[in-house]
């Protein structure tokens, strides 16, 4: 064990720095006003939102990447980081292409936000009343969040 | 078990596996476990909030970007004060070690105070997460207004039952009494018309709905203005914030899945925090060297993983 400490010590004497991470704050503070930038009066592409989640994500990213290579010295760490932090983001990314079909593309079916098959074939709780189930009747189908629930709880 | 090698040859000393110590080797395996955990809540998020048919404007759920804003300030600061606690107990100066990490759990202290500040607004507002839903409707329909009367109702009856009125309680009732009068009743009529009957006497068939819409958008106001820069976070004045004894339900398109969202990431990522905190304030009374400045360095590795999924939140949740 103290082996390694010294070894890990020694190791990052020649780099980081207080200047550095300095630097990479001030960086950082100027990335965060980048993307407050985006809800200031002076963005120019308020009516294009996805511009801005682009610029904002993009950001985000680079911010995240000052994180992890300066303060958690991943910049100057040997090459077991790629083992550990690429499948890592592989597996995270696809969990999320797993949700695109099944959740993503059935709620929102292009322009159409409910389409006709959905709102045909959709999934309607079993009725446990009878004045439950006249309920369902009058709301569109797809809203499931409303369909689900009772009235007048409140 | 290393004498032998020590003595004869440089060459046979133990090496361990990897370059690293074992508790940051430990570290890095848990935070790729918390890489998935945090991209799969966030991608889950980004899925479901564009899948959305409706999703909230931030001032139609009172998110304050810049609190937001300065939230992301403030983990940042102390990402870097925790690198500077390192680089101090590097050199072992165990004093501004301590005085770095008491920053840094001082830092931590305040997003969790501005954290808990904006979790008050939202229930203030009836915004949480609750099954069927919390005070919040998806629609502006016939359930909605039956809501909004329930509420009413309900109020009135605490007022009369009340022994004693508050100082201004008897204006109270008068208030309540006269939003059902004034502001529902008119609306129940027109929903209640048949729409024939509404065209024979010269109205919009729509009306009604409109008359729903219309109620709605006073209760809460700035439903439907427009996300300008100018209009966002500063909404007019509605009969919650008036009187906000009232708690009136309130119709924002998309707010339950908003509220499900928000309160499940904001509030792992909290306890991501409270968890941090609590290891900084374990680790205050210890002697800083060079020694045992791993700990530190394992510490701020995981603090400053908190500081980078909110990196990705404060703009997917506020700004987006």
């Amino acid at each position: 064990m103290s082996l390694d400490e010294t070894r890990d010590s020694g190791h990052h004497d020649d780099h980081g720095g207080i200047g550095k991470y300095l630097l990479v704050f001030v960086c950082l503070c100027l990335l965060t006003g980048a993307s407050f930038f985006t809800y200031s009066s002076y963005w120019p592409f308020h009516d294009t939102p996805q511009v801005g989640w682009a610029f904002m994500m993009a950001v985000s990213c680079t911010k995240a990447m000052l994180v992890a290579l300066f303060f958690m010295h991943l910049l100057w760490e040997a090459n077991w980081k790629y083992v550990l932090t690429i499948p890592a983001m592989f597996m995270s990314l696809f969990l999320v292409l797993m949700l695109v079909p099944d959740v993503g593309m059935r709620m929102n079916n292009g322009f159409a936000r409910y389409s006709e098959e959905r709102l045909l074939h959709t999934a309607s709780p079993a009725p446990i009343e009878p004045h439950h189930e006249a309920e369902h009747e009058n709301e569109a189908p797809g809203d499931s969040e409303t369909s689900s629930g009772t009235d007048g709880e409140h | 078990m290393t004498d032998h090698a020590h003595g004869h040859s440089t060459a046979l000393q133990y090496h361990p596996g990897l370059p690293i110590s074992l508790g940051k080797l430990i570290m890095w395996l848990f935070l790729s476990t918390e890489i998935m955990f945090f991209a799969a809540l966030i991608g889950t998020y980004i899925v479901i909030r564009f899948g959305a048919p409706a999703w909230p404007t931030p001032s139609e759920v009172h998110l304050h970007e810049p609190t937001g804003a300065f939230n992301t300030f403030v983990l940042i600061c102390s990402s870097v004060t925790i690198v500077l606690a390192l680089e101090a107990a590097r050199r072992s100066q165990s004093a501004a070690a301590k005085g770095w990490l008491l920053l840094t759990l001082v830092l931590g202290s305040v997003f969790l105070i501005v954290k808990a500040f904006e979790y008050r607004a939202k229930f203030a507002h009836g915004i949480y997460p609750w099954r069927p839903r919390s005070k919040i409707y998806e629609k502006a329909d016939i359930y909605y207004v039956a809501a909004v009367r329930t509420r009413l109702k309900e109020t009135e009856t605490q007022l009369k039952a009340a022994e004693d009125p508050l100082p201004e309680g008897s204006n109270r009732l008068d208030i309540v009494q006269g939003i059902l009068k004034q502001r529902v009743e008119p609306v129940e009529e027109l929903i209640s018309t048949p729409r024939d009957v509404l065209v024979a006497n010269g109205k919009d068939p729509d009306a009604g709905w409109e008359a729903v819409a219309s109620l709605a958008e006073q209760i809460m106001p700035s439903h439907h203005a427009a996300p300008g820069p100018e209009s966002a976070g500063a909404h007019g004045e509605g009969l919650n914030d008036k009187y906000p004894w009232l708690r009136l339900p309130v119709w924002i398109p998309g707010g339950n899945m908003w509220a499900s969202t928000y309160f499940l990431l904001t509030g792992f990522h909290a306890m991501h925090v409270l968890v941090g905190l609590i290891v900084f304030a374990v680790l205050l009374p210890m002697r800083f060297t060079a020694a045992n400045a791993g700990i530190l360095e394992n510490t701020g590795l995981y603090w400053h993983f908190v500081d980078l999924v909110w990196i990705f939140l404060f703009p997917l949740l506020y700004l987006f």
